[in-house]
């Protein structure tokens, strides 16, 4: 050791720190991967099941929209409904909320938000609602059953008449839009998407 | 160079008086960012310390071993290793914790506490003491952490490691889970610590009663 | 009077010790809050040399007093309720500090009692006695003495309370309720948005001569712009606020919303709504003027009033919140060190008076 010049003994102990730090962390990510991948799939099963009605198993399928995902049930050949994750901003950072749809694109089956960075108790209500007691979902619950056409609107302090319409958050009616924005805009494309694959009935 | 407290004092010191976050106001991005519940103080707490340990433990052994001209580089490759094991381990094993910590885990690896520790500690001393030294820095940073996240989580949600505290009648202070809350909060703790390690403070109580 | 002239008839603070050991035995800011003594951090426009903190802080109170019949008129017991709390909690909370500091009491100087004023008047009539009591205790605490008392106080305690209650309870804090005689008008009878949420989120202007009188949804003192001006007047005329800060404020916001309404008359409210809603009046009159946090030069008060009008206007026509007077002042309360540095006289006698 001592007899190597500085600058070898510099390359030289650098050089097995890092392949001493690379042979550890790819040992461990042998060990993490499977589990981290693990859940990320059951994260996106939840999701799925959540938005779409009861359905066997999935079907994912690429459109040049991003993924769709094919809910079916054993017992019959026609899909249960179509899911897709829409992605876009919201009042403060990026939303991922997947969409659940029937199959002839008319209605929504449900939405999950799964990413969002809202104000905390304002904004976050498009998730759950911790004030309302009784119905802490009740945000997302409207989205169940809603018809997309023309589009989804907001509305604000009353009561929705409209079967295309629900009810804002008060205090945060910019994340309400964003959500229906997102999946105004991104239906759409859903569509195009699902027509090219020859899925409308 | 190397430090001449006993054993135990090396340990203590961390826990207040030379607490990383209350007295060299180190790691602030963290305690600030993640502190909006006591659950998330603790596994930032946690997660630190287990970076703090290892690289200590690493880098005091090698610390005659690597050039001084190039020690800040190998110091961070180690600490990296440990940030990104811990990552890996959170995303793994606590799915939920992982997903709520975000990106504050990986930027454990930027906080000043570990890289401070290395520098003005582990590399001048044997693995014993080093280990001493960060364990005590780890379970002060997590004092505070677990702490400000109570305070913060009591008033900003009614509720302390989620378990609900405050009834009904409390209207939470949602600015107490929003950024100003943590600044609020963070200032009035060190207020509190300098009045307490304050010397003239028994002369200012006798103005008072 | 100068800056030169100011600073000889204030009693320097002593001198730090050189010795940081050796601390001086007594607090030397404890003599600073003495009731009787002159003001002792100036700031402009002080051109009567007998001007006292209390005698300031009482003509205050006289202007606000149009403002806060019209609260009482409008929305009675609703508005007793938070004015009490809040200037209830502020006194209380004052003498506890000055307890806690050991210093001579400092209600007589009648600052505690404006900022509990002030604060009742930009809540909602019906928001919570507990949550004003909070706001109240925040503004004198933290916002008055953290800072180090009345003139170290870098933001408006009342505003600082009252941002802090906006990022706590943000959804009481704009859940608006009609004034008693304008309920006639309204179907539900309980809520409404203010005239500037109107506009922001659904494109309904309000009538004008409601924004005159009061008979608006809103906080209780921004309701009525006369009562405002006649009170405001007042502290102009007797040179307890520098006219320049309202004037620049209001302003600002008339040419710069009025440039983007001939922009768009469609898009943007005309300038006459903007001066008119909201809480802009009230902030203009009495908390942009607060002599602690505003610039002590006539410069600095102009660039001070400007800002805090263009930071409005940018903020109800392209924030993410309908009202922007609150944000806008406090803004410029943080920029008012730097202005009072880079607007300092440079040569003797050149302040106009």
């Amino acid at each position: 050791m001592s007899k190597m010049s500085l600058s070898t003994r510099m390359i030289f102990v650098l050089t097995l720190i890092t392949v001493l730090s690379g042979g550890i962390l790819a040992g461990w990510d042998m060990v993490t991967q499977p589990k981290i991948e693990f859940h990320r799939q059951e994260a996106l099963k939840a999701a799925i099941g959540d938005v779409l009605p009861a359905h066997d198993s999935y079907q994912t399928q690429k459109t040049e929209f991003g993924s769709i995902y094919i809910g079916r049930r054993d017992s019959i050949s026609d899909p249960v409904g179509i899911a897709f994750m829409a992605v876009g901003s919201g009042f403060q950072g990026e939303l991922r909320i997947m969409v659940g749809l029937t199959p002839d694109m008319t209605q929504l089956t449900g939405i999950k938000v799964l990413e969002q960075i809202e104000t905390p108790g304002l904004g976050t209500k498009i998730v759950v609602d911790p004030s309302n007691k009784q119905d802490p979902y009740w945000f997302p619950a409207q989205f169940k059953g809603l018809h997309i056409s023309p589009e989804i609107v907001v509305i604000k302090n009353a009561k929705p008449t409209h079967n295309n319409e629900i009810q804002g958050i008060t205090g945060a009616t910019i994340s309400s839009k964003a959500v229906t924005r997102l999946l105004n805009e991104q239906i759409t494309d859903i569509k195009t998407a699902w027509t090219a694959l020859g899925g409308t009935e | 160079m190397s430090s001449s407290l006993s054993l135990k004092a090396e340990f203590i010191k961390g826990l207040w008086k030379e607490n990383p976050v209350m007295a060299s106001l180190l790691g602030l991005c963290p305690t600030l960012a993640v502190t909006n519940a006591s659950m998330n103080g603790l596994a930032m707490g946690l997660a630190t310390t287990f970076v703090l340990l290892s690289s200590s433990l690493m880098i005091s052994a090698l610390r005659n071993f690597i050039p001084h001209q190039v020690r800040i580089a190998g110091y961070i490759v180690i600490i990296a290793t440990f940030v990104t094991v811990a990552d890996r381990f959170l995303a793994a094993y606590f799915p939920a914790i992982s997903a709520t910590l975000g990106p504050y885990i990986p930027l454990i690896v930027v906080n000043c506490i570990i890289l401070g520790r290395q520098e003005a500690f582990s590399s001048r001393n044997g693995i014993g003491r080093s280990l001493l030294d960060s364990l005590g820095m780890g379970v002060g940073f997590i004092m505070v952490l677990v702490v400000l996240g109570s305070i913060r989580e009591l008033l900003g949600s009614g509720s302390i490691f989620g378990f609900a505290i405050l009834g009904d009648w409390f209207t939470p202070w949602m600015v107490m889970i929003l950024p100003p809350g943590a600044f609020l909060t963070l200032g009035i703790l060190i207020a509190l610590a300098n009045w307490y390690n304050d010397p003239s403070r028994s002369k200012a109580r006798k103005v008072v009663s | 009077m100068t800056e030169e002239n100011l600073s000889q008839a204030q009693p320097e603070q002593p001198e730090t010790p050189k010795n940081p050991v050796d601390k001086p035995k007594k607090d030397p800011r404890e003599k600073l809050y003495h009731p009787e003594r002159p003001l002792i951090l100036a700031s402009s426009p002080h051109f009567h040399a007998q001007a006292t903190v209390p005698k300031i802080m009482w003509n205050v109170i006289a202007a606000l007093v149009p403002t806060t019949v019209l609260a009482l008129v409008y929305f009675q017991w609703a508005a007793v309720g938070i004015i009490l709390t809040s200037v209830g909690s502020a006194l209380i909370a004052e003498t506890l500090v000055n307890r806690v500091k050991g210093e001579a009491f400092t209600i007589p100087d009648g600052s505690a009692l404006i900022t509990g004023l002030l604060l009742a008047l930009t809540l909602p009539p019906s928001f919570s006695l507990g949550g004003t009591a909070l706001g109240s205790v925040f503004a004198i605490v933290v916002g008055k003495h953290f800072f180090g008392g009345l003139g170290y106080n870098i933001f408006n305690p009342a505003l600082l309370g009252r941002a802090f209650l906006q990022a706590s309870f943000p959804v009481p804090m704009t859940t608006w309720t009609w004034p008693l005689t304008a309920r006639y008008a309204d179907v539900d009878g309980i809520t409404a948005a203010t005239p500037l949420g109107l506009f922001k989120f659904e494109h309904v202007t309000s009538d004008l001569s409601g924004l005159l009188t009061g008979n608006i949804s809103g906080s209780l003192g921004e309701t009525s712009a006369i009562a405002i001006l006649i009170g405001g007047l007042y502290l102009l005329i007797r040179k307890y606020a520098d006219w320049r800060i309202p004037l620049s404020l209001l302003g600002a916001t008339f040419l710069v919303s009025g440039v983007f309404w001939l922009i768009s008359p469609t898009s943007y409210p005309s300038p006459v709504f903007q001066l008119f809603s909201g809480g802009l009046m009230l902030g203009a009159f009495f908390m942009a003027t607060d002599m602690v946090t505003s610039p002590v030069t006539a410069r600095g008060a102009w660039i001070f009033g400007t800002g805090a009008g263009c930071i409005l206007v940018i903020i109800r026509l392209f924030g993410g919140l309908p009202e922007g007077v609150m944000y806008s002042i406090l803004l410029m309360n943080a920029f008012t060190p730097l202005i009072n540095r880079y607007t300092r006289p440079k040569f003797f006698g050149e302040v106009r008076a």
